[in-house]
């Protein structure tokens, strides 16, 4: 380690442990589409024959579907409280399974309404759609809309997405608050509900707005504040291991950003073979004052060119998000157990968790363990100890089965488990601890696997 | 950290979604309990319409001129004027949009319409902004009171023709269709003739709630102007509204009979 980032010396501050308001904040949504039900029901006097059934089967799912596309755009809208305590990658899978369930009901809408007036006006389907779309007020920018939120959960299937580039996924994806946008207004001047109901009509606007304001607030406005306030640019770039970079980035006061270690930023760099997408890197160090510190692997094109990054870059970062801290931590043991360069969220623990701390480091080879000197430094200076899991000389992988793991570290079960590396790496170890004794509780893991 | 077991919940919840929305119809009552409420309302709407006096004699006097009933998105409006010495000397609206935010807009709209009415003395007047429906249909009802009003200050220029009902053709006058009842809710036609022909055709009753609404906003409008354009009952069905348009035809043709006989 260079005279770059210098050691601190500060022994760790033991968090307040604070309970994750993921339960209040899913009753709350839930509580939301109770109430959405509930409109319909206060609404509805009488459902009538086929058409009756069709109607309101088409209507419930149209406003569910309207609900939902709020709280779908609302869980990305990049909030503290939902990136920081509940953690980023699990309101992204909310998100993911919640936009799964809005295309279901977007066609449910879209199939039982048009069967419905079909039935009660004894035309043909295609007739009927033809008239709602065309003559019906607001219904042909809605149309688009469905369209277009439909594309995006095709092309968000896991399926497609393997076959799609990131950027292509990323620039459909945007392209849905132009569908929410689009669809809003039929909900309201169509929507029976809506219909001569202030109050429906009012809650409605708000949470829309609501939901506009989070997102202008907190994915543009927040993020330019930050950067300008801060402005950040690439300090020095040192290689770690093979293939492995680390990226200190220079800005002002960057320590009043409150970010912790465990935590990430989302970077976009001004260089060569950098697209404009940011991709979530993790500080593989606590921040200094004015110095926070990435390392990355390369692995994609956006990886491989932060190699070539040149001191005085500009950086774009927005952050911190991610809630894998030392918060989240329950006792006075903790395990950490890296895989490759999952290595940098617990580098970063490592130096500030409280308490007796481990290190499991899995690597292929000696070669590929990146950081190592300042994790032995971290280690002697804090009386900590760092374990070593690495391929045998003939390539065979080490095990890290429940014996393994219960003879590495004694009383297993007692630790706070927090778990870096790829996501079948993360789901072995987690069988195994499991099967261990720990509790789910008190296993720490960020996966990003939708 | 919890195993994810994706297709699990995708099937839990679509199975829950489904259970919960035929739950909730199936606990709806399954008798239509609207069109009682509708009956209700258009025998109110009929009252009021014929409250308009045929008053040619005291077009000189104080008299009242109740427009026709005109079906908005957001509900009926129907104006009513005073008029003294051939000028209108108080316009309100009998019938307005409400519930809902509609009440606030018929607050704040109607009585800016009913002013200007009464300074500009025509139909001519602007539009509440913010309640665009309101006062579009509040000028097509004020146009057929006024033209009523014309028309009354034409009775008394010839004091030999003093009841409407005995007016020839080339009075204006305004029959009521009877009213037939569809599927949805009951149709009647309300239509202005003059010379002979249909100057105005407008629905005192349709089909209201749940889909109704909207395909009645759709289709009465054009019906209307179908009506009109034609002269008589042989006018297209508006498509997606087949049995609104359907009873429309029916009383059409019956207050086109009226109208003749």
């Amino acid at each position: 380690m260079t005279t770059v980032y210098e050691q601190r010396k500060a022994p760790p501050v033991p968090p307040v442990p604070r309970r994750s308001p993921a339960g209040l904040v899913l009753a709350l949504l839930w509580a939301g589409a109770a109430a959405s039900v509930a409109l319909w029901w206060a609404d509805t006097g009488s459902v009538v024959g086929a058409a009756g059934w069709l109607t309101g089967a088409g209507r419930l799912a149209g406003l569910l579907c309207g609900y939902a596309c709020a709280v779908l755009v609302g869980l990305m809208a990049r909030v503290p409280l939902l990136e920081r305590r509940i953690g980023s990658d699990r309101v992204a899978r909310w998100h993911a399974m919640a936009g799964r369930y809005t295309v279901c009901l977007l066609v449910a809408h879209v199939v039982f309404i048009l069967l419905g007036y079909a039935a009660q006006d004894r035309a043909s389907i295609v007739h009927e759609t033809v008239t709602v779309v065309l003559d019906y007020p607001d219904m042909l920018k809605a149309t688009f809309g469905a369209v277009i939120l439909f594309a995006v959960g095709i092309t968000s299937a896991r399926a497609a997405r393997r076959k799609l580039s990131y950027e292509f996924w990323y620039y459909v994806h945007l392209l849905t608050y132009v569908a929410v946008f689009l669809s809003f207004f039929h909900q309201l001047s169509l929507g029976e509900q809506f219909s001569g109901r202030a109050g429906a009509t009012d809650a409605w606007y708000a949470l829309y707005l609501g939901v506009a304001a989070l997102v202008l607030w907190y994915r543009i406005l927040a993020p330019v504040r930050l950067n300008l306030r801060h402005r950040l640019r690439v300090e020095s770039v040192h290689r770690e291991a093979p293939g492995v970079y680390s990226v200190v980035v220079r800005g002002r006061r960057v320590h009043e950003l409150g970010a912790e270690a465990g935590q990430f930023f989302r970077w976009r760099f001004f260089g060569e073979g950098m697209g404009w997408t940011s991709t979530p890197y993790s500080l593989s160090a606590p921040p200094r004052r004015d110095l926070l510190r990435i390392t990355v692997k390369a692995l994609g094109d956006h990886s491989a060119a932060i190699a070539l990054l040149r001191p005085g870059a500009r950086v774009w970062a927005e952050g911190p998000y991610g809630s894998m801290t030392a918060q989240r931590s329950s006792g006075q043991r903790s395990l950490l157990i890296a895989a490759g360069v999952g290595i940098t969220p617990l580098r970063a623990l490592f130096e500030t968790l409280p308490g007796e701390v481990t290190l499991l480091y899995r690597a292929r080879t000696a070669q590929d363990l990146a950081l190592g000197a300042e994790l032995e430094a971290i280690a002697q200076w804090r009386g900590a100890k760092v374990l070593y899991a690495l391929n045998g000389p003939k390539g065979q992988r080490p095990s890290l089965g429940v014996r393994a793991l219960r003879e590495a570290v004694p009383d297993l079960a007692g630790h706070d488990v927090y778990i870096c590396g790829p996501h079948a790496f993360a789901q072995e170890l987690y069988g195994a601890l499991s099967a261990a004794g720990v509790p789910d509780r008190r296993i720490h893991h960020e996966s990003f696997e939708l | 950290m919890k195993k994810s077991h994706p297709i699990r919940r995708v099937l839990l919840a679509s199975a829950a979604t489904v259970s919960g929305i035929v739950l909730l119809l199936s606990l709806k009552p399954a008798t239509d309990s609207n069109s009682a409420s509708a009956q209700g309302a258009a025998a109110q709407e009929t009252a009021a319409a014929q409250e308009s006096p045929q008053g040619g004699a005291a077009a000189a006097g104080t008299s009242t001129i109740t427009g026709a009933a005109t079906q908005t998105e957001y509900g009926v409006v129907q104006v009513r004027l005073t008029v003294a010495g051939g000028k209108i000397t108080k316009a309100e609206a009998v019938q307005a949009p409400k519930g809902g935010t509609s009440d606030q807009k018929t607050a704040l709209s109607v009585p800016k319409l009913n002013q200007e009415v009464v300074a500009t003395q025509s139909a001519d007047i602007t539009s509440v902004s913010g309640a665009t429906y309101t006062s579009g249909g509040y000028k097509k009802s004020l146009q057929s009171a006024i033209d009523k009003m014309k028309a009354a200050g034409a009775n008394t220029a010839a004091p030999s023709q003093s009841s409407a009902a005995a007016a020839p053709a080339a009075q204006a006058k305004t029959v009521t269709g009877e009213v037939v009842s569809t599927e949805y809710g009951p149709v009647q036609v309300r239509i202005t003739v003059a010379g002979g022909k249909i100057t105005k055709a407008d629905a005192v009753q349709a089909p209201s709630g749940g889909t109704s609404d909207q395909k009645t906003a759709l289709a009465i409008p054009k019906l209307n102007q179908e009506a009109v354009a034609a002269g008589n009952a042989n006018i297209d069905s508006v498509s997606g509204a087949s049995y609104t348009s359907g009873g429309y035809k029916k009383s059409l043709q019956s207050a086109l009979d009226k109208a003749g006989g």
